[in-house]
């Protein structure tokens, strides 16, 4: 099951030439336990490649196969259910809340899938505790709270419906650094415990050395790598992708440089400062 | 969603193009207003006239380049007002001569199966054709066609008749707002919104007499006209970011679909006051003051085609005034 592209490109069409979004990508995502992150600069297919994911686009030529549906459907086949099992959030989600209060706000998915009154109270409540929605913010308004308040309860919205797959679209774009941490956290805690397939397009580099297991990188609409982060940043071609080094990687470089520390990856900040004390120890 | 097309500007170099944007509205309306006063009539000169029209319509239209198909594309929202007039007119005068003898027809058993089978043709062959407004044109003329010619397992009939005087004033009819719907997407095909709104401003000055803001509603015409495609973007990122949550905009009751046009009404609004208040603050901060006077990077010069074209419309419009006036 999870999600299978098999040379799937995308065009979008315009007044008088077609412009080709993504071409010939070849992908498999398996349910359970993963971490990728699609990287690659601007224009370069990343969000038309996740709007294939939960059918909101479909291929131009190729095909997509989403727990184990087709795409593009057959006629009268019915694809809504899938945006169940794939939840995706959009860049800037808390443009997307409408109702009068919070709670109603993040059970319009679930109700949307059929789910009863009470289910659907259920399912949003949980949603909420997950992404740290406090129980007495419930009743009021989404519009009378802080930006990154309002980007936790759309984010609720989509973890309300218990996605199988979650997809993320530079959700911590426009966040403080605080902000950014804890956003993470909850994913991080997400994918550890139960194991859900997180997929997240980002451009901060530390993010992806820090969270990700697999890096999915774009370019002009191709696909130029596909691995594990560790394979990313030896990659010969790095620089080729126009992609930042991590900054822990960065330091590690520098240091090696400028004072002869052996360097060695390490992807996060705890890493590397245990690796730097080790390394003065001696 | 990018099918809307507001701004339905053609690029292009032909004389149209070029023409002063004030010109080609002052011209447009003169023109307008001459093809309204040929009056309706079974007559000659008004007849040659409204086709003559309709000729140098199509030659203007040759000239820019612009091709065919899009300008009668043009024609495609009022297809039905168009079919409709038109057999109005053809039924119910009732003055001339009889242009065929009296035609009976059968609401029968065979002619509303004949209909409906029609129908369900014409909806499953009309992607395949290409001249859709003609096929459109085609299907209502079967519809009494299959009437006249079915009689059989009759309930009750009634009778048309066809009076040569009702068959001119449809075509007139016809011919009429077909015109003035081609007359005014030239305009927009050839005109930037931008140069559009200049030339209404331009246009509108002698009104600032009488304390009418006019450069305050330009700009609010040019800043609506601006923003249609940016809210189009949103209205579109906000019913993906809603499809994703189980809004289905195709299949569902009616019901589900009033809760699913709030859930796109409330963003895209919330999302428009605030580009609103940004736009402000953004026009503030590089010295914009309600009523105080701008400049223009292009500054537009009336040229000798121009004024010809002018003189064209005019002299047009005297013509129209003066067979009038002699009919």
């Amino acid at each position: 099951m999870g999600i299978q592209f098999k040379d799937v490109s995308y065009s979008y069409k315009g007044l008088k030439v077609n412009y080709d979004a993504i071409r010939h990508i070849y992908l498999d995502i398996k349910d359970k336990g993963e971490f990728i992150a699609i990287v690659g600069q601007t224009g370069s297919g990343k969000s038309t490649l996740v709007q294939h994911m939960n059918a909101l686009l479909l291929p131009s030529s190729g095909n997509v196969v989403v727990f184990g549906q087709n795409l593009p459907p057959k006629k009268k086949e019915k694809i809504n259910y899938l945006r169940q099992k794939v939840g995706l959030v959009f860049q800037f989600p808390e443009y997307q809340l409408f109702e009068e209060t919070i709670l109603k706000d993040i059970m319009f998915g679930p109700k949307n899938f059929k789910s009863t009154e009470s289910q659907a109270m259920e399912m949003a409540k949980n949603a909420a505790r997950i992404v740290g929605i406090d129980e007495s913010l419930y009743e009021q308004s989404p519009f009378r709270i802080s930006g990154g308040q309002m980007r936790r309860v759309a984010i609720a919205g989509i973890l309300a419906m218990e996605p199988e797959i979650l997809v993320l679209d530079e959700p911590t774009r426009g966040l403080d650094p605080r902000g950014r941490r804890d956003l993470m956290a909850i994913f991080k805690e997400l994918h550890a415990k139960d194991g859900k397939t997180i997929i997240l397009i980002t451009h901060d580099m530390d993010l992806v050395s820090e969270y990700a297991k697999r890096v999915i990188v774009l370019k002009d609409g191709n696909l130029v790598f596909d691995g594990t982060k560790e394979e990313l940043f030896e990659h010969p071609e790095f620089d080729s992708f126009h992609l930042d080094l991590p900054t822990p990687l960065k330091i590690l470089k520098h240091l090696e440089k400028e004072v002869g520390i052996k360097y060695q990856p390490k992807y996060d900040f705890d890493s590397l400062l245990n690796y730097l004390k080790e390394v003065s120890h001696e | 969603m990018n099918n809307i097309t507001i701004g339905q500007y053609i690029p292009g170099t032909s004389w149209l193009h070029k023409l002063d944007p004030r010109i080609k509205l002052l011209s447009l309306v003169i023109l307008l207003v001459g093809t309204f006063m040929i009056p309706i009539s079974v007559d000659l000169i008004p007849l040659i006239t409204m086709l003559l029209i309709f000729v140098g319509i199509m030659v203007l239209t040759a000239s820019t380049g612009i091709p065919m198909r899009k300008v009668l594309n043009g024609l495609r929202p009022i297809v039905f007002l168009l079919t409709f007039t038109f057999f109005i007119q053809l039924f119910y005068v009732r003055t001339g001569t009889l242009v065929t003898a009296p035609i009976t027809m059968y609401i029968s058993l065979s002619s509303m199966t004949g209909i409906i089978l029609w129908l369900i043709f014409y909806n499953w062959s009309k992607k395949y054709v290409k001249t859709r407004i003609l096929y459109f044109f085609f299907t209502a003329f079967m519809i009494f066609f299959i009437q006249a010619m079915l009689p059989y397992i009759n309930f009750s009939s009634y009778t048309l008749y066809i009076y040569d005087e009702g068959l001119i004033r449809a075509g007139f009819i016809f011919v009429r707002i077909t015109n003035v719907i081609i007359m005014t997407s030239l305009l927009t095909f050839t005109t930037m919104t931008t140069d559009l709104n200049y030339g209404i401003e331009s246009l509108l000055k002698p009104l600032k007499v009488i304390k009418v803001p006019v450069d305050v509603i330009a700009m609010m015409l040019s800043l609506t006209l601006r923003y249609i495609p940016t809210l189009l973007g949103e209205t579109e990122k906000i019913m993906k970011a809603q499809a994703s949550r189980g809004v289905d905009f195709k299949e569902s009751k009616f019901k589900e679909k009033v809760v699913q046009i709030i859930s796109l009404l409330i963003p895209v609004f919330v999302i428009s006051f605030k580009r609103a208040e940004d736009l402000g603050n953004a026009m503030e901060v590089r010295g914009y003051v309600i009523g105080a006077k701008r400049t223009r990077i292009d500054e537009y010069q009336i040229g000798f085609a121009d004024i010809f074209s002018l003189i064209v419309a005019c002299v047009i419009l005297g013509l129209i005034i003066y067979s009038r006036a002699i009919a």
